[in-house]
Parts: structure tokens; sequence; C-alpha cells
């Protein structure tokens, strides 16, 4: 496959290879900011991808109550990612975890370097915090979420690899697992999100839109690395 | 009929889109009246334990699973959250009565490691500990896919016939009789996750 401008990625076309090509897990997030969203159209695609793909989806973007997890429960999402609804109302991590489980409550951190430090993003990375990652990552497994999804402003579509410090310096300070995303662009970058950033999962979007046995050579990359992964 | 009983609680996109893809009749409700004529049983699920049992005791399932399950002996199988209910009692956020058809208690997993994390996410070896017809076909060495705080302990070992490891060892499925049950979901297992639910719907029309 070769991209040009007139390549437009489609869901239908990634949703028909996620068992051959032996995915673990699929995040969908709806990035669209607030004021161009279009929900509907995301249900569908959330709906498409749960009723083909015979593994864990995690659906996320938008979500501001019990009513939007139950919703994208409904539409067949297994996990929940939320952003700024960890910011806002944290408290509703606490319901969500009491309603749903916690396995099903991922709080999705944004974040971006700040001199010495890190400093969390939200609403689409337009809106700065006044958290450091570590502590929010802290704060909301105390509150009860059962994942965290960590990303690298930064790294996000870089494919420089991911940024391991931030990743390190968040997985050793929470017991729950932690996904890192945003920057990988070759094998060994996800080699290093498990050995150095310690992650628990790696997640990738673009590293895998180039060729079709991506994530099987990737997987194979891994287990040759003496990384425990599903082959 | 096979009934995918709907609790509120969870998944049933998952489930159901799985039983379609292997071209099983089904049908997913709450309504006690349909589930009385049950031939066999899906009792999913995600969730937390007092929520789920709240759930079954609002809806006025409780004695209707009895019945279909310990009386008539309809084949059953309990996902997750679903499986863990069928213990005796549970103990997330607060001890609550379960189902009780398995003698065994619903407990958080407990780690000693810092490698290890809870929630338990992810894929994972299972070792058989006896035969069941659920695995029947499947690969010894197939993972599936698992996510949960708390696992069963069963005081009964007879029961136990999958066990797998995270930090300590849990039981990963049951079968006692008529009752199937799997820690890890099948409906997200892919390939070897869509075999058991096959196996299920045979064992479930050979029992009737």
């Amino acid at each position: 496959m070769f991209r040009s401008k007139l390549f437009t990625p489609d869901y239908r076309y990634t949703a028909n290879f996620v068992d051959s090509w032996s995915i673990d897990e699929i995040v969908l997030l709806d990035i669209t900011r607030p004021e161009k969203r279009n929900p509907e159209l995301f249900y569908t695609v959330v709906s498409a991808f749960s009723r083909k793909c015979f593994v864990p989806v995690c659906v996320g973007g938008g979500v501001r109550s019990l009513d939007d997890f139950k919703r994208y429960l409904d539409l067949g999402a297994d996990k929940i990612a939320i952003g700024t609804m960890a910011i806002q109302q944290p408290e509703m991590i606490s319901q969500a975890a009491s309603r749903f489980g916690s396995q099903c409550v991922v709080v999705s951190i944004d974040a971006k370097r700040d001199g010495e430090s890190y400093r969390v993003f939200y609403n689409c990375g337009r809106d700065v915090t006044s958290w450091q990652p570590e502590d929010l990552a802290r704060r909301v497994e105390d509150l009860g979420a059962g994942e965290i999804l960590l990303t690298s402003i930064d790294r996000d579509g870089s494919l420089e690899g991911y940024d391991n410090e931030l990743n390190s310096i968040v997985s050793r300070d929470v017991t729950i697992p932690v996904i890192v995303c945003g920057g990988a662009g070759k094998w060994q970058d996800f080699v290093d999100g498990f050995t150095i950033g310690g992650a628990d999962a790696v997640a990738t979007t673009n590293v895998y839109h180039f060729t079709e046995t991506s994530i099987k050579n990737a997987k194979q990359f891994l287990h040759q690395k003496s990384i425990n992964v599903r082959l | 009929m096979l009934i995918v009983v709907d609790y509120g609680l969870g998944n049933m996109r998952s489930i159901c889109g799985a039983l379609e893809h292997i071209g099983i009749d089904y049908l997913c409700t709450s309504d006690r009246s349909v589930i009385n004529d049950a031939s066999s049983l899906i009792l999913p699920g995600v969730g937390a334990f007092p929520d789920g049992m709240e759930n079954l005791r609002k809806l006025g399932l409780v004695d209707v699973l009895d019945r279909l399950v310990l009386s008539q002996g309809v084949p059953v199988l309990g996902i997750c959250l679903g499986f863990q209910l069928m213990a005796k009692v549970g103990y997330e956020f607060k001890e609550e009565a379960g189902l009780g058809w398995i003698d065994a208690r619903v407990i958080k997993l407990e780690t000693t490691s810092e490698r290890i994390r809870i929630p338990h996410v992810g894929w994972n070896d299972c070792v058989h500990t006896k035969n069941s017809p659920l695995f029947s076909g499947i690969h010894e060495e197939a993972l599936f896919y698992f996510t949960h705080s708390y696992h069963m302990e069963c005081f009964d070992q007879r029961d136990v016939s999958v066990i797998s490891f995270h930090g300590q060892q849990f039981t990963a499925a049951v079968q006692k009789s008529n009752i199937f049950g799997t820690q890890f979901h099948p409906e997200k297992s892919q390939l070897y996750g869509l075999s058991l639910l096959r196996n299920f719907c045979t064992i479930a029309k050979e029992l009737c």
C-alpha cells in the first residue's frame, strides 16, 4: 500500500484485519474537537468494530457521564477511556468503577514536557492542568481506575520512539497497568517501551499503516527480545 | 433456546456478536418469563459483584436461575462477573451473597511483586487440571483474554478445570456437572474463544 494524498484512512479497512494480524486489543478514540464532534458517526464506528473484532475494544472521546459509559458499553465497548472527565469530575471515576468495575475504567493521561518535569493536558491537548502525570496517575488509581493510557503529546505522530522517561516516571508510581502511546516508529521502540518505559502494553497507530504483516513481525521481534507476547 | 441473560451489566453486544458470528440461535433478554423456558444459559457480565447480584434480584431472576440450573440441570456458562456470581460469596467492596452454585468465594487478587499489576489485564496461559468438554479441540497452549481484579477461590478442587497464574494461582475455569464458567472472556479471545463458545453450545444440545 502506498500512501498518497488521496489515501484516507478508513476504519472499515483496519477492522477487516484484526483477527489475521493478531492484534491483542483495540483502542478507539474520538479525537474530534468537541465543537466538531459527530457522535452518531463515531457510534457507528464503535459498533462496527465491536461486532467484527473478537478482541477487547477500549473506547473514548467525549465521555462526560455514566450514561456515556453505558452508551459505549451497549455499543460493544469493553472498557471506556476518559480524559477530560478524569480532570474535571474525578469523583466519577469511583462511581464508574463501582458500577462497571475498575477494569472498565481507563484513564487517558496526555502529558507534555515542561522543563525538568511533565504537565498533564486535557480537552484534546488544548488546556493545561496543574497536575504532573505521576501525581494524577496515583490519584486516579486511588479513585478506582483500572488502567492508564499514557500519551506523550510531544512524541505523538513523530515516529521517534516513546517518551520512556515519562513512561517510567508514571509506571513506577502506580500498581495498575500502564499502556504507553505516542511515538513508536520501529520495532525496537516497542521493546524499549517495555524494558525502559516499564509499560504493560504498547499502543501504536502510525507504524501499522504501512504494511500487511506489521503486527505479526513486530510481535515476533518482541518475542526474540524476550518480551512475553501472544504471537 | 439458548438465553443470554441481560442483567444490565456489561457487554451484551460482545457475546451476542460472537454467537452470531458462529451461527448460534440465541435470545438476549432480562425477561423472567422468557428466561423461564431456557434450554441453556449464558450469564455474561462485566462489573462489580454486589451490583450484579442486586440487578439479578431486582429483575426477579435469582429463583428462576436457581431452578433452571440446580433442579432442571440446564447447562449454564458464566463469563467473568457472570462466572464469579456463581460462587457462594463475594468480597468486592463488601461481603455479598452470590448465587451459590459453586462452593467458592470471590476475593481480590493479591500480589507481592511490583511487576505484577492488578487488575490482571491481558492474554494469559491456562493450565488444564481436568478434562472439560468446554475445551475440546482447543490447543493446550491457547491463550485467553482476562480482565479482572477478583478471582474465584474454590473450596472443592474437583470443580476447577483450568487454572492460571498472575502473581498467584487462580481459577480460570470451572465445571461442576451442568455448570460451566470462565474467568476469561471467550468472546474476546479470538478463534480459541469462539471454539469454546461453540463447544458450550454443542454440550448444551447433547445435555438437553
